[in-house]
């Protein structure tokens, strides 16, 4: 079916799927089908900061003081976190928005990978302040034989989709050979590429962060790389609202709330989801190998790492209906929390130190006492 | 029912907790030194999800994180009555 960038269909977008059905043509949000992305739109645009509120001049003095083990795994991390949002800052734009059907969910999507974008030019932000030119980490991202293995996993979902949606929208439903081979584009196998799809982007915003968010916290542990540690919290804080959306459009459709042909597929697929987690957590695993094969930190190893990523993937894998894996059961790094905590997460230019500032405080307490040394 | 102390059943264990108008159930679960995981403490990320097995909780902050029919978000809620909950 031709994508148009305004159906003439007075379509009621009440009762369209979220995927696959009209597309969407009036940009209306006074009424929903699933309220939940308007609410989540709302909560991120509330969230909104730019990487240059915080000062991160102090931890140009903290690099050079790191030992050259240290100094591979944050720069590591770094290069794997850009390459992850360079990846979400366009692919939810490219592969779902010209198949969404509802205006709060298509909005939702933009929204999404809008803060990715912001979440890019804050590694810009880092690196220029660490690096008189940062040129050649960005081009190692490229390069890096660990970076590119991942770059593929993360890619590959989003790249079929991609390209099956546009066969569908170019040469419609039926066998058509491109280039030599031959696809069959059902709508069936469509939905099923998006799920799939949708599953390994769940997977990403789940777990696929969490690694260099513990080595950045680690850092931040020990006053180190203070100003890159208060930007990976907004980060951290603005993924954990974007798993939430994914997370829902998962148990929207294997509830049978949305389409209920996505609930067959839901259950069709579910070892083939499960087993996109679990080789996204693999995966972590061996980059905390890498990170560390050089020599280690303090206050964190490839062994804890390792369980706290079984950790969370514990928590997130069964948030979608996939069970508890692995055995870990209490948090092996604590101390993670306290910079996930929204409420901890606050910028503003004059408290690049403080981290606790709150505008507008006053502390409205007044004893006897305070007046102890007034003269009349 | 509109009391201000509830019996909280949590895995086996029996603990009393006083449910404070601005204390979510999260804090005093974590008064009571109940290992419970949670990340933004505002109910969008869905880290402390729960299983509410029986009584009631309000919610102090709409909730924006997937939870399921018989899920609660202890971040957000507090306990209106005596409840038996499963941590995850």
């Amino acid at each position: 079916m031709k994508y148009t960038t305004f159906s003439p269909v007075n379509n009621d977008a009440l009762t369209e799927p979220m995927f696959f059905g009209n597309p969407v043509n009036v940009a209306r949000y006074d009424q929903q089908k699933h309220a939940i992305f308007e609410k989540l739109i709302e909560k991120q645009i509330s969230f909104f900061w730019r990487p240059e509120e915080v000062d991160v001049s102090k931890d140009r003095l903290d690099f050079q003081q790191l030992s050259d083990s240290e100094k591979h795994i944050f720069i590591s991390n770094l290069k794997y976190q850009t390459l992850l949002d360079s990846v979400q800052g366009r692919s939810p734009n490219i592969a779902f928005l010209p198949i969404i059907s509802i205006p709060e969910l298509e909005t939702w999507v933009e929204t999404w990978s809008f803060f990715e974008t912001i979440h890019s030019r804050s590694y810009t932000h880092i690196l220029r302040n660490l690096f008189t030119d940062p040129s050649e980490i960005f081009s190692d991202i490229v390069d890096n034989q660990h970076i590119k293995k991942r770059a593929e996993d993360i890619s590959q979902y989003y790249d079929d989709l991609i390209f099956y949606t546009q066969i569908w929208q170019t040469h419609g439903l039926g066998e058509h050979t491109i280039q030599g081979e031959t696809y069959n584009i059902t709508m069936r196998e469509l939905k099923k590429k998006l799920y799939l799809c949708m599953n390994s982007v769940n997977a990403l915003e789940a777990i696929r962060f969490y690694v260099s968010f513990a080595c950045t916290f680690a850092f931040a542990e020990r006053e180190l790389m203070e100003g890159n540690s208060k930007i990976i919290r907004l980060i951290a804080r603005d993924e954990n609202l974007h798993l939430t959306s994914t997370q829902h459009i998962l148990n929207l459709w294997a509830k049978g709330k949305d389409d209920p042909e996505m609930a067959e597929i839901a259950e069709e697929c579910k070892e083939e989801a499960a087993q996109i987690f679990m080789s996204a957590v693999e995966q972590e695993k061996q980059w905390a190998h890498y990170l560390f094969e050089r020599g280690s930190m303090i206050g964190l190893n490839q062994d804890i790492l390792c369980q706290y990523v079984e950790f969370i993937a514990n928590h997130r894998m069964s948030a979608i209906g996939l069970g508890q894996p692995f055995e870990v059961t209490s948090n092996p790094l604590p101390w993670m929390n306290n910079y996930l905590h929204s409420d901890n997460v606050q910028v503003a230019p004059q408290e690049s130190e403080i981290s606790s500032y709150l505008v507008g405080q006053i502390d409205s307490e007044v004893n006897a006492d305070d007046f102890g040394d007034f003269d009349l | 029912m509109n009391k201000d102390r509830y019996q909280v059943l949590v895995s086996g264990k029996e603990i009393a907790i006083k449910q404070e108008p601005d204390k979510t159930l999260l804090e005093n679960l974590e008064d009571n030194k109940v290992e419970i995981h949670s990340h933004c403490r505002e109910g969008f990320c869905g880290t402390c999800r729960t299983r509410l097995i029986s009584g009631e909780v309000d919610y102090i902050i709409d909730p924006l994180a997937y939870i399921d029919d018989d899920e609660i978000l202890p971040c957000c809620c507090k306990a209106v009555s005596d409840i038996t909950i499963e941590i995850n």
